[in-house]
């Protein structure tokens, strides 16, 4: 796979930049199978994300988030980048399609108050994932202009992909069949 | 909120006096029901005259829990609920969570038979989902009759999957190892049949609308996005290649063997929803070039991976193997384990990168299964796109960036 190989040498400057911006903030550098990823402390968030952009990664893919739940660090934050070549954004199109290489963070933020920095000030399409990651698990994104629930009603009680919401709901008003459940605390904005 | 609560009108009234306008503007909710909505989306347009000051869509009417429902389920078991996602490309769905669940378990003979038909079919859920877009997008727009052409023919496709997968949507056909069944008698003679018809009819409906006056008029420079944009607001797909850019991840991130198959990235640079709309015109046509040419080299062979771990045994071998009906016991009751770890993988579905983020803690069950949803991205991008257009022309961008819901609210 020549393509994954040119991947490779885009992110292994990136991972080196890394390592001399962040110091103790880079936690965990690793090529995994499908891409190369570091681990970071929420606080280097922001400084990780401007040299990821520095090289080249101009495309933020997807922002997710995984309940690792009774494990602690719990809560996983995952940014996909992708890196598409300036000439191919520019307009010269290779026929041959162009080759991009993707990067994965991965914030592993304070289990008490899940809270990591907002990344709509560098890129607009960050606003509706972390408005969804903020719904459905109840981290917060500081500095996100309008952090508000995005697919669950407005006034809905607790974070359904957390891994101690049952898979039928909590037994509440509008939903009998739940399960029995204390009502889960509120994370407020 | 009880019937008596009035505060939803005093919200509304805040909205439309905003504090330091020179200008009256109005609040016009547009949705959830309407039709050139797609489905359930529900726009809040804040209106000058005719012109569109500020579009924010509101989305999560058709949330049905997906993401939770398939932690609850084995491995083999969740891609019945990943293929209900993009409901007019089930198959995309299905096909990004096997190829994930297989890099994870570290499966890669996939058998060439199957292979070639998970391409085949991939690509036949493109033209058929393009098939919707396009009707759908026309009659919009005031072309009733296209919308017949269009279904007729998705209708001859949807038939060759009901005659192979027993289903005409949500087939789960796939199965992490190989296909749930092999294709029956007849299939090639239909695949020949469609092959043979399909370019004619395309042309046909190309001759009706690429130069159509109406089309044009309604389309070109109406929702423009620069390269940069659709760059910056994360566009993937046609919507990214009608800007110029020419990612494709069938090209970028080969799977599935397409980097063994000839086809062409098709771009247009102007940006606009005429360019989005005739780079699915020329997607229509690659996707049928990659077809036939895996009906040319259609292989002989299994279609499932000979692993009784992953895979239950034939019927035949149950009736007379205690082995095989122990392995059958174990698959049906508790699935199997797949090793702990995480991966991204990606498909190009008919509406962009579609990735799925799979993460395994070693149980049977995925751990967490996060969706890169395609039209969640392109849909978000409606706010830079509807401000200085019409609400006329909102309709147009709406249908040229092509959601689908079940897929943006999962």
């Amino acid at each position: 796979m020549a393509e994954v190989k040119a991947g490779r040498a885009a992110t292994a400057a990136l991972l080196a930049q890394l390592a001399a911006d962040l110091g103790a903030s880079l936690l965990d550098a690793v090529s995994a199978a499908d891409m190369d990823e570091a681990v970071i402390v929420a606080a280097g968030l922001l400084p990780a994300v401007d040299a990821v952009r520095a090289n080249g990664f101009n495309l933020l893919l997807d922002i997710g988030a995984t309940d690792h739940h009774p494990l602690t660090p719990r809560f996983e934050i995952s940014y996909h980048f992708l890196a598409l070549p300036e000439d191919a954004v520019a307009g010269s199109i290779p026929s041959s399609g162009v080759v991009p290489a993707r990067f994965r963070l991965r914030v592993f933020p304070d289990d008490r108050d899940p809270v990591v920095p907002s990344l709509c000030g560098r890129w607009p399409n960050a606003d509706w994932p972390e408005r969804e990651v903020y719904d459905l698990f109840g981290v917060r994104f500081d500095g996100h202009p309008d952090l508000r629930r995005i697919l669950m009603p407005d006034d809905w009680e607790g974070y359904p992909l957390r891994k101690d919401y049952p898979l039928r709901g909590l037994n509440r008003r509008f939903n009998p069949g739940g399960l029995p459940g204390p009502v889960p605390p509120v994370v407020t904005k | 909120m009880s019937a008596t609560d009035l505060s939803i009108f005093e919200n509304e009234r805040d909205l439309t006096a905003q504090p330091g306008d020179e200008r009256d503007t109005l609040v016009l909710s547009m949705g959830p029901q309407h039709p050139s909505t797609h489905g359930v989306l529900r726009v809040m347009l804040r209106l000058d005259g005719e012109t569109v000051v500020t579009a924010d869509p509101e989305i999560g009417f058709l949330h049905t829990g997906i993401e939770k429902q398939a932690e609850n389920l084995f491995w083999q078991q969740a891609v019945t609920v990943v293929d209900r996602a993009d409901y007019l490309a089930p198959l995309s769905n299905s096909l990004c969570y096997v190829l994930a669940a297989e890099k994870l378990l570290g499966i890669q003979n996939i058998p060439p038979r199957a292979q070639v038909l998970r391409v085949m079919f991939a690509e036949l859920t493109r033209i058929a989902s393009h098939l919707v877009q396009l009707g759908t997008h026309a009659m919009d727009l005031g072309a009733q009759s296209i919308f017949m052409y269009a279904f007729e023919m998705r209708e001859r496709i949807l038939e060759i999957m009901e005659f192979v997968t027993g289903a005409r949507m949500h087939q789960s056909w796939f199965r992490i190892g190989g296909l749930a069944i092999d294709v029956p008698k007849g299939f090639l003679d239909k695949m020949d049949d469609f092959i043979g018809r399909f370019p004619e009819r395309l042309s046909d409906i190309r001759a009706i609308l690429e130069k159509n006056i109406i089309i044009m008029d309604r389309l070109i420079g109406v929702g423009k996005m620069t390269a940069h944009e659709a760059v910056e607001w994360g566009m993937t797909g046609p919507i990214l290649r009608a800007s110029g850019v020419a990612y494709d991840v069938r090209k970028a991130f080969p799977y599935s063997g397409y980097e063994t198959y000839d086809f062409d990235i098709c771009t247009r640079t102007s940006g606009d929803s005429y360019a989005r709309f005739v780079v699915r015109l020329d997607e229509m046509y690659e996707a049928w070039r990659i077809i036939k040419q895996a009906r040319e080299k259609f292989p002989d062979g299994p279609v499932t991976i000979d692993d009784r771990k992953i895979l239950p045994p034939p019927k035949t071998e149950i009736q007379h193997s205690m082995e095989a009906l122990i392995h059958h016991f174990k698959l049906v009751s508790s699935g199997f384990n797949v090793p702990e770890g995480h991966i991204y993988q990606a498909v190009e579905s008919p509406r962009g990168e579609l990735g799925m983020y799979v993460t395994s803690a070693g149980g049977n069950k995925p751990w967490r299964v996060r969706w890169r949803p395609p039209s969640f991205y392109n849909l978000q991008a409606l706010r830079k796109l509807a401000p200085g257009n019409l609400v006329a022309d909102v309709v147009a961008i709406i249908g040229s960036l092509d959601p689908v819901f079940g897929e943006v609210d999962r």
